[in-house]
């Protein structure tokens, strides 16, 4: 178990160095110049030079990818565009000149709200997906299944910003039912943060519950019919409490597992969701930071996207291990 | 045929209405599927079980035996499935009884043990945990301690030791997974036990320690059991009384003895004579059943007596020197009548029946004529297994895993072959027979070529083939000469590809011959299986089990391979099946002289087709001769084990 659990973070490093050199890479694929954009438009040639050599952009490519892995394990001193130096503490994922602060910095001060949205939607997802799946499944070809088919249905095929800017303006603004969409922070009181978070859960969670239920209810109708099932209603279990000991935890481990990767998609931010609801979170940082040609924090957004995936993939992995004792750990 | 399941005189069938009746079943008849198509699976079936009495409900797949069970536990699918008459356990009406009813007998006074443990224990509860919820289901004011006392002391009883009670079944063997299906079974006491093909999937060894066990908690507790099986040879071991059942209806019902001995219906005794048996001799057509599929409503199905004439005559003559230490084999009737005499009730039915079915090979044998010539090269029926060596191992080993993982300590590899040194001869069917993991199937793919051996040498036909499974040029080469059959007939077939395209593609692979003359051949080789040619346009579902293993058979004689590796060519298959697939075997390695290697867990079939046999054990053969030696004189423990085992 420990073995496993280091041979996961190995491979969870390894994974996320290979990012880290294919973001870096997007420095010098990139049609733009950093040293350029840090400057700004007014500067003469002479002055990009100067922050170009600054910012140690003239540094060969091995050099600077060093520092950079350096600065995420120990942190660095990297120079502002006028030559002060600036403290940047590990994790240090660079320092963004357009928004003047360190990157990790501006994930930070954006990340409460990703949390927050993609906690609440992944509570969302579960229990409307998995419920939803398993009631489906249980009711398999009557009106109910074919009902709770189409609305699955609906929300897969829906839009975030159709469904968004639809629900707001019906909900909100028409009909008052429900408070208008914000961030409040937690530490402010859970009843604003969760009141102003609301809608984006239904919304983002409704979407994306869609795949879920039509995974969980194919894989129910799969591990229904399974022998252990039958064995555990020849015990004299009723039906339905075979299905949820027996043929919920048989169909479980392809949802962990989905859920897994949905986890970490999220944390690593929501932009649509964010932009319709006017969420400031990092997956609206991140946009804006291609749009802005700001790197370092295109860079950092990436590398921390995929920093959850690698996550919650390998927790996924883990629950689907202890849910099903023939898993080997290897 | 001792009877191991109980040593008391068999109780006498059960008056109607007996209050010793613990399972009552009347009329009953049960469907499949609604809304206008609908399948009958049993029709109209009646049975009584007294306390303590065990009936065995004997058929081929697609009799409804497993129904039956299905719907005495009252454990159908209640949407899907039509359920008539009357199924009453201990008095309780179980058909159209509410849920709540129907699952305080489940598990209490009815229990049930399913053929595959494996499939039917929980993959994620420890076996304790499944045994004690066994328990709780139905003392609801037991607490879990007290619940895993009495699962402990289940587990115990069954010969699973405590230190392994935490296990999960995986981690179990066939026999010891079963051991604990019956012991949830039982946990409860109940008055009826339903056994699913309860040793099906086991070894002959294991099967009899099962079938013991079950006979001892059955004498300890007086639970009556419905054993329901395919196999006649353990019905007469452990069964009071058995019932036969085809299409859904009941054959024939009585006391095992009279039925083994003195069955009424043809259909009952060509069931029981189509298995051979370690008393059969060796070689003689195998009586099979006229008609492989009943039509609706069967009548009486006509096998005649006595019409083996021909068929069962060439097929025992043609081999007048079947191996050295046969010579003594006549042919005919008055062999299999004179053996008849010294053997046990199984062999009752023995050699009589003729096979319509594949009696249509012989107009395809005629039209044929001299085609062993250009195959054997004009040898005899068989060739000394000691002269002309077509393929041979030699200090064989092949092992599987031990990779070396990132991190990861290098895993101990599997020996699957240890050791083993084979010969076939031209002409010749060598018999290679084992256990479960005895690595005969892994030996039969190196020689194949598929599998590359870990060291050792493999020659077919004086030539190193040991690189063949990574060599494709050498495996192309030697697909030409070595053809396989497969267990599977459902599985080993493209189920896209009609018969002609799976029949004729190692023709496209391996011959320049165009599509006519593709065609011709395939027509011929579907002669030769006993299909017709007007069934070259169809596909693989169209067709029955054993209709599907003669497609495989003709795909592999497409080429007029020099050497056919058969494992468990009709293991999958009923036994009247069985018996008709074994039929044309023989028939087609007379007419066309062929070498056969010939994989089987089942010694009585491997008796009845092999010339010599190797008896494989653990990775190494531990005894291999002529077959009469073998059988006869057997010199390993082990193949005496085996033997004693076979039921």
């Amino acid at each position: 178990m420990t073995g496993y659990v280091l041979r996961r973070a190995l491979q969870a490093a390894a994974v996320l160095l290979a990012i880290t050199a294919a973001a870096f890479g997007l420095f010098y694929a990139a049609p733009s110049d950093p040293a350029l954009i840090a400057c700004g438009p007014k500067c003469d040639t002479g002055q990009v030079e100067a922050v170009r050599h600054s910012m140690g952009l003239d540094q060969p490519l091995a050099t600077q990818y060093a520092d950079y892995l350096r600065g995420l394990v120990a942190g660095r001193t990297i120079s502002d565009v006028d030559g002060t130096p600036i403290d940047c503490a590990a994790p240090c994922l660079g320092y963004s000149y357009t928004l003047h602060q360190p990157v990790l910095d501006a994930i930070g001060d954006r990340f409460p709200v990703t949390l927050s949205l993609a906690g609440g939607a992944l509570a969302v997802i579960v229990v409307l997906g998995v419920g939803v799946g398993f009631a489906a499944a249980l009711r398999r070809g009557t009106a109910t299944d074919r009902l709770l088919s189409g609305f699955t249905l609906v929300g897969a095929s829906v839009q975030i910003y159709f469904l968004g800017y639809a629900l707001q303006y019906l909900l909100v603004y028409t009909t008052d039912l429900f408070p208008v969409p914000g961030y409040a922070p937690f530490g402010d009181g859970p009843g604003a943060w969760a009141a102003g978070l609301l809608l984006p859960w239904l919304v983002l969670g409704f979407v994306n519950a869609a795949v879920f239920a039509r995974l969980a209810r194919s894989q129910m109708l799969e591990t229904m019919h399974e022998g252990y099932v039958r064995t555990a209603r020849g015990k004299g279990m009723s039906a339905l409490h075979a299905h949820l000991k027996y043929t919920g935890r048989g169909a479980a481990a392809p949802l962990v597992q989905l859920l897994g990767l949905e986890a970490g998609a999220l944390f690593g931010g929501a932009f649509i969701t964010e932009t319709v609801f006017g969420l400031g979170g990092v997956g609206k940082l991140a946009v804006d930071a291609v749009v802005q040609n700001d790197l370092p924090t295109v860079v950092g957004t990436v590398l921390l996207a995929a920093f959850f995936v690698v996550l919650f993939v390998a927790l996924a992995d883990l629950v689907v291990a202890w849910l099903d004792p023939r898993v080997r750990l290897a | 045929m001792t009877s191991a399941l109980h040593t008391d005189p068999a109780p006498a069938p059960a008056p109607e209405a007996s209050p010793d009746t613990v399972l009552r079943v009347r009329d009953l008849t049960v469907s499949f599927g609604g809304r206008g198509r609908s399948v009958t699976a049993v029709r109209g079936l009646s049975l009584d079980l007294a306390r303590g009495e065990v009936l065995g409900l004997v058929g081929e797949s697609g009799s409804g035996k497993s129904t039956v069970g299905l719907a005495a536990m009252g454990l159908h699918d209640a949407a899907r499935t039509t359920v008539g008459g009357s199924v009453t356990v201990g008095g309780t009406e179980v058909v159209g009884a509410p849920d709540s009813a129907v699952r305080a007998l489940r598990g209490a006074r009815i229990a049930m043990v399913f053929q595959d443990a494996l499939a039917a224990l929980s993959p994620f509860h420890s076996v304790l945990e499944q045994l004690a919820e066994a328990y709780r289901l139905h003392h609801r004011a037991a607490g879990r301690a007290e619940a895993r006392e009495r699962a402990r002391a289940m587990l115990d009883r069954v010969g699973i030791p405590a230190a392994r009670a935490r296990d999960y079944p995986h981690q179990f063997s066939g026999g010891m997974r079963q051991r604990v299906m019956i012991a949830i079974a039982l946990v409860n006491s109940p008055d009826v036990l339903i056994a699913d093909e309860p040793t099906t999937a086991l070894d002959a060894r294991v099967q009899r320690q099962v079938l013991a066990l079950l006979a001892e908690l059955r004498e300890e507790s007086g639970t009556a059991v419905l054993l329901i099986t395919h196999d006649v040879g353990v019905v007469a071991a452990t069964c009071d009384r058995m019932l036969v059942m085809r299409g859904g209806e009941a054959v024939e019902q009585g006391p095992t003895e009279k039925l083994l001995h003195h069955a009424t219906h043809p259909y009952t005794r060509a069931l029981i004579g189509a298995a051979p048996t370690l008393d059969t001799v060796p070689g003689t057509r195998l009586p099979t059943v006229d008609d492989p599929e009943p039509a609706a409503g069967t009548g009486p199905v006509a096998v005649p007596e006595g019409a083996a004439g021909a068929g069962a005559g060439t097929a025992a003559a043609r081999r007048p020197a079947a191996g050295p230490g046969s010579a003594g084999t006549a042919p005919g009737r008055e062999a299999a009548a004179a053996r008849a005499g010294r053997r046990g009730p199984l062999a009752s039915g023995g050699g009589s029946a003729a096979d319509p079915g594949s009696a249509g090979t012989a107009p395809g044998q005629a039209a044929v004529p001299g085609r062993r010539g250009p195959l054997t090269g004009g040898g005899g029926p068989v060739a000394e297994p000691a002269g002309a060596v077509l393929a041979e191992v030699a200090d064989l080993h092949v092992s599987f895993g031990g990779r070396r993982s990132l991190l990861g300590r290098r895993a101990e590899p599997v020996r699957a072959v240890r050791g083993v040194s084979l010969r076939v001869g031209t002409g010749e069917t060598l018999g290679l027979v084992g256990e479960s993991g005895s690595g005969k199937s892994t030996t039969a793919r190196v020689l194949a070529g598929l599998q590359r051996p870990t060291s050792g040498s493999v020659r077919f036909d004086g030539r190193d083939i040991a690189r063949a499974a990574v060599d494709t040029r050498l495996r192309r080469a030697l697909s030409r000469d070595v053809q396989l059959v497969f267990q599977d007939p459902y599985a080993s077939l493209n189920p896209r590809r009609t018969v002609e395209e799976s029949v004729t593609l190692p023709l496209r692979v391996h011959t320049d011959l165009d599509a006519a003359a593709r065609r011709d051949r395939a027509v011929e080789l579907l002669e030769q299986v006993g299909l017709s040619a007007d069934q070259l346009g169809r596909y693989p579902h169209e067709f029955s089990g054993g209709q599907r293993q003669r497609v495989g058979i003709a795909r592999a004689l497409a080429l007029r391979p020099r050497l056919i590796i058969a494992d468990e060519p009709v293991s999958a298959l009923d036994v009247s099946v069985q018996a008709q697939v074994l039929n044309l075997l023989m028939d087609l390695r007379d007419e066309l002289g062929l070498s056969l290697l010939f994989v089987s867990h089942d010694l009585a079939v491997v008796r009845h087709f092999c010339d010599r046999v190797a008896v494989m054990r653990a990775g190494t053969v531990v005894e291999s001769g002529p077959r009469d030696e073998v059988f006869d004189d057997p010199k390993a423990a082990y193949t005496r084990e085996l033997l004693a085992a076979a039921l």
